[in-house]
């Protein structure tokens, strides 16, 4: 028995009072936002293993339970068939093998098989609600396992019992924790991983190879989310919308409205290119079925990729597209520089530098969309070209609604299951940003202005500044506005 | 092994492009898998590998259509330059050798055609090596439909390759023209300039020309050299053997094979293998190459997300709703609910109040059910008050004792549930009335209700006012 419990991966049975927030823990460790949770006792019908594997070899598996719906029916068929605490266990068992099938001890048969099985227990409570001594015919069923247990007391509600939940908790199990599914930071979701070790020698080595994993996971993932920024802020600053028109198509429609129709059409597939970008990051943190505020918004709304409040919220400042402009200007004019063998003294990178911090400066002003471009063709027809956008400023909004994106989704739990409001923001969060990362940016930025290709080292460098300004908006959201 | 490379390169490249749609956990998920089956083989993932393997779980007709369409076409291209290149060198060659039988074929012409020769092949080399396209804008047109990004950068050394081709064909189908010629006519070379220059000096230059293969016995000797000048504008040496003017053959063909054909042939191997190191080198670089590398490199983690049952949520709708609370003698405190003062005093006849359900035993339940049982028989208006705490779930022991309770106790009875909240002189919220809603429903509409404490009443929607 001892031996099986060493060489097969731990488990822990998520146990409780109904609607306590087992689902919802379960869902956070297990990052699956596919759990069915409900303030609605009875929504877990059955037990349910979510196994954490690596290359197939499972490290450790959560089980969701239903919560206790007879506890003192049950404890009273304990105690009348146990002469001592040496055969509590093994009554337990007798129960279970008895009422499997009854259907009034269904749930109890189903959270108690784990148990018999050899898993931990880990006991969800509700923090948020005062304390209630009647459930201890459930800590004390659990006693009766002989399993390794934790106490977790979850919030749910905005008040705070927990003291009193602890200091009650402490008599029944080994470890007692607070543990927040819905908001917890995921160093927490290790944290408690690593205390589940802990109940069990056994267990430990298993459970810190997994959060080593989730940790190098998490990483991984930060990388693959800069990558997907990076391929879609390219995508989107280097789309062009053209049409092309015979003499006729030409003669019957005005220029104006041409121009409408294709700033229609381009406006149209950069929103659509921004959701499949939100679709990419929350798919990477296996967010599958997040609501958000702005799906449903159009045009004028304050969550529009091209709303005059997205510009103001996101867009940079004047000083910083000026000192980015002079970084790219100066890089231009050192090549000069280098040219003239030095003989310039570096006056080419100082005139780069002054040119290109100018430019910024007038230029960036304003959120300056693409002009039209109307071109004849050789025989007789007319070619119509809308973008790729020449303001910068087009792409800090993209960015900054990319990254705050990012941001909400890596630190939201798959317990959560409100709506994602992406409210912008009102303060420029790349001012911490290092100059090289905003360099390595405003390069990139005027490579596709000019519809120039991105190789795959630039857009290495790109992905390295890409994590950086994830670091800053992390550090500018946690420290200052969270 | 070019051809490998670039189709390697190609395939890779689309393949990437494919797996740009997947999710990441998926592409992890697969790589890994593929890696881990190569370990147990005890073979190394290699690219080529993985792109068999993938070819492989495609089954037959793998998208490999578009790498082959592109090989294909620059097939087509070395063919038509390997064609036009021999053409060129059979016409070339009988020009160079046109000889009407009055003026001699010109040995000077024949060494400054071959340097040219020489000079274009490098040329050649050093333009792709520069990364210069000639004819781009005539491939373009020929290359609308094909993947461009990756392969773009292999196109000078492609056509580098093309030109080598075409070069090296030039010079073989030129020595084989020549041969001939030497089979077929009496060709008579002689070596004329309009410089000043000796036939001691034009000796020394062939010498130095025909180094290479001096030790075949093919370099002309000082007579002939002496005695093969001519001047256009002289006459014909008719003391000189016809013979002698043949005697040049074998230097025009040495010197063609060693400064024309093999330099063509050193630089087209040169370009072929410049070519395949450098499809190797944009494997290697390939965005997609690393990421694949760290996902074959890297665990597979599986948190256990596989498992989806969102949508087999418990049934939240219910018919009932909150009725008033009546004047009942009865109260019952459910698992540690609150005692309610308004409750017990709101009768004129002293109420009969008891705990029931959490920390009273189960026996103690039956106790205050028997007691009830006897009581309500006897009461005027049989309604029964079951106080709970609303946030904490009805469960089935609850259920349990009013199933009892309707079992036990005259029919005329009602229970009439009031959750409380942790504040009694607050409302519970509105979701957790909801739930005491519908588990009044489950358990009996007609014997079971839920009410409200009075002062919870206004500030809930679902209350119905009405009297019993």
């Amino acid at each position: 028995m001892n031996n099986s419990h060493t060489t097969t991966a731990p488990q822990f049975a998520v146990v409780g009072h109904p609607n306590k927030g087992k689902s919802s823990i379960v869902a956070t460790l297990s990052q699956n936002d596919a759990i069915a949770i409900a303030l609605e006792p009875g929504t877990t019908r059955a037990g349910q293993a979510y196994p954490l594997s690596v290359d197939g070899k499972t490290l450790y598996t959560l089980v969701d339970t239903p919560g206790f719906q007879r506890p003192r029916r049950v404890l009273e068929w304990l105690e009348a068939h146990s002469v001592s605490a040496s055969d509590h266990s093994e009554t337990l068992r007798a129960f279970v093998v008895q009422h499997k099938g009854d259907g009034r001890f269904t749930d109890e048969c189903e959270l108690l098989q784990p148990l018999l099985d050899g898993a931990g227990i880990i006991y969800v409570v509700d923090g948020s609600v005062p304390y209630n001594a009647e459930h201890e015919a459930e800590m004390t069923i659990l006693r009766w396992s002989g399993r390794p247990s934790l106490a977790l007391i979850n919030t749910i509600g905005t008040e705070d019992y927990s003291d009193t939940w602890q200091d009650a908790l402490k008599q029944f199990f080994q470890v007692v924790r607070k543990f927040d599914a819905v908001r917890a930071p995921f160093e927490q979701h290790l944290s408690l991983l690593r205390a589940f070790g802990q109940l069990e020698p056994s267990w430990e080595k298993a459970l810190d190879e997994a959060t080593h994993f989730l940790s190098q996971q998490r990483i991984q993932r930060r990388q693959q989310a800069a990558s997907i920024i990076a391929k879609a802020l390219r995508d989107i600053m280097l789309y062009q919308e053209s049409r092309t028109l015979t003499e006729l198509q030409a003669a019957n429609i005005d220029d104006k409205r041409l121009a409408d129709d294709l700033r229609e059409s381009w406006y149209k597939r950069q929103r659509q290119r921004e959701q499949d970008l939100r679709l990419d990051i929350e798919h990477l943190y296996q967010h599958q079925r997040i609501r958000r505020q702005e799906a449903q918004l159009q045009w004028h709304s304050h969550y529009d990729l091209f709303s005059e409040d997205s510009r103001e919220n996101w867009a940079v400042s004047k000083r910083y597209l000026a000192t980015a402009g002079f970084g790219a200007g100066a890089v231009g004019g050192a090549g000069l520089d280098a040219l003239t063998l030095g003989t310039s003294l570096g006056t080419g990178a100082l005139v780069g530098g002054l040119l290109g911090a100018a430019g910024s400066y007038f230029y960036g002003d304003k959120l300056v969309l693409p002009a039209l471009n109307i071109g004849m063709l050789g025989n007789g027809m007319k070619k119509a070209t809308f973008g790729p956008v020449q303001d910068s400023q087009f792409a800090y909004v993209v960015l900054g609604r990319a990254v705050d994106h990012w941001w909400h989704i890596s630190n939201r739990n798959h317990a959560g299951r409100e709506l994602l409001d992406l409210a912008p923001s009102d303060n420029h969060w790349l001012d911490g940003l290092d100059k090289t990362s905003r360099l390595v940016i405003q390069k990139c930025l005027d490579r596709c202005r000019k519809q120039k290709t991105i190789d795959a080292e630039l857009h290495q460098k790109l992905c390295g500044a890409l994590l950086q300004c994830m670091s800053v908006f992390d550090d500018w959201r946690l420290n200052r506005h969270y | 092994m070019t051809n490998r490379s670039l189709s390697l390169l190609l395939e890779f490249d689309s393949r990437a492009k494919r797996d740009e749609g997947q999710s990441p956990v998926f592409l992890h998920r697969r790589d890994r898998k593929f890696a881990l089956t190569c370990e147990k083989q005890n073979i190394k993932p290699t690219p080529q590998r993985w792109i068999a393997h993938m070819n492989q779980l495609s089954g037959e007709g793998a998208d490999t259509e578009s790498s082959s369409k592109t090989l294909r076409f620059w097939s087509r291209i070395n063919r038509g330059f390997a064609t036009f290149g021999a053409v060129f060198g059979i016409l070339t060659m009988i020009g160079l050798l046109f000889y009407d039988g009055g003026q001699r074929i010109n040995i000077t012409v024949i060494i400054a055609f071959v340097a040219f020769q020489l000079l274009l092949a490098l040329f050649t080399t050093v333009q792709s090596l520069l990364g210069w396209q000639p004819w781009k804008a005539l491939l373009q047109r020929f290359q609308k439909n094909m993947q461009q990004s990756v392969f773009s950068k292999l196109q000078p050394l492609l056509m580098a390759k093309a030109a080598h081709i075409g070069g090296l064909c030039f010079a073989l189908s030129g020595l084989a023209t020549l041969l001939v010629m030497v089979v077929l006519q009496d060709l008579a070379f002689g070596w004329s300039t309009t410089l000043n220059t000796s036939a001691n000096s034009y000796y020394t230059l062939v010498s130095v020309l025909a180094t290479p293969w001096s030790w075949a016995g093919a370099a002309p000797d000082f007579a002939l050299v002496e005695a093969t000048r001519f001047f256009r504008a002289g006459e014909t040496q008719a003391t000189i053997n016809p013979n002698v003017w043949g005697q040049w053959w074998p230097f025009v063909a040495m010197f063609w094979l060693t400064y024309a054909l093999v330099p063509r042939a050193i630089l087209y191997v040169l370009t072929r293998f410049l070519l395949h190191r450098k499809a190797n080198a944009l494997l290697n670089q390939h965005a997609s190459m690393h990421a694949l590398l760290y996902r074959m490199e890297t665990p597979s983690l599986d948190t256990g997300n596989e498992s989806n049952d969102a949508k087999d949520l418990p049934n939240t709708n219910t018919a009932l709703s909150v009725e008033a609370l009546p004047n009942a003698n009865i109260v019952l405190y459910w698992a540690g609910a609150t005692s309610i003062d308004s409750l017990e005093t709101s009768t004129e006849t002293s109420p009969f109040v008891a705990k029931i359900g959490g920390r009273m035993s189960l026996a103690q339940d039956q106790t205050t059910l028997n007691e009830l049982t006897q009581r309500l028989s006897q009461e005027k208006n049989a309604f029964v008050i079951i106080v709970t705490r609303s946030w904490e779930p009805p469960t089935g022991e609850l259920e349990d004792f009013i199933t009892k309770a309707e079992q036990q106790w005259p029919s005329k009875s009602r229970i009439f549930l009031v959750p409380v909240a942790t504040d009694p002189k607050t409302a519970p919220n509105n979701q957790l009335i909801q739930q005491w809603l519908r588990f009044a429903n489950r358990c009996s509409a007609s014997f079971v209700s839920v009410s409200l404490l009075q002062n919870n009443k206004n500030d809930d929607d679902t209350s119905q006012d009405s009297t019993i």
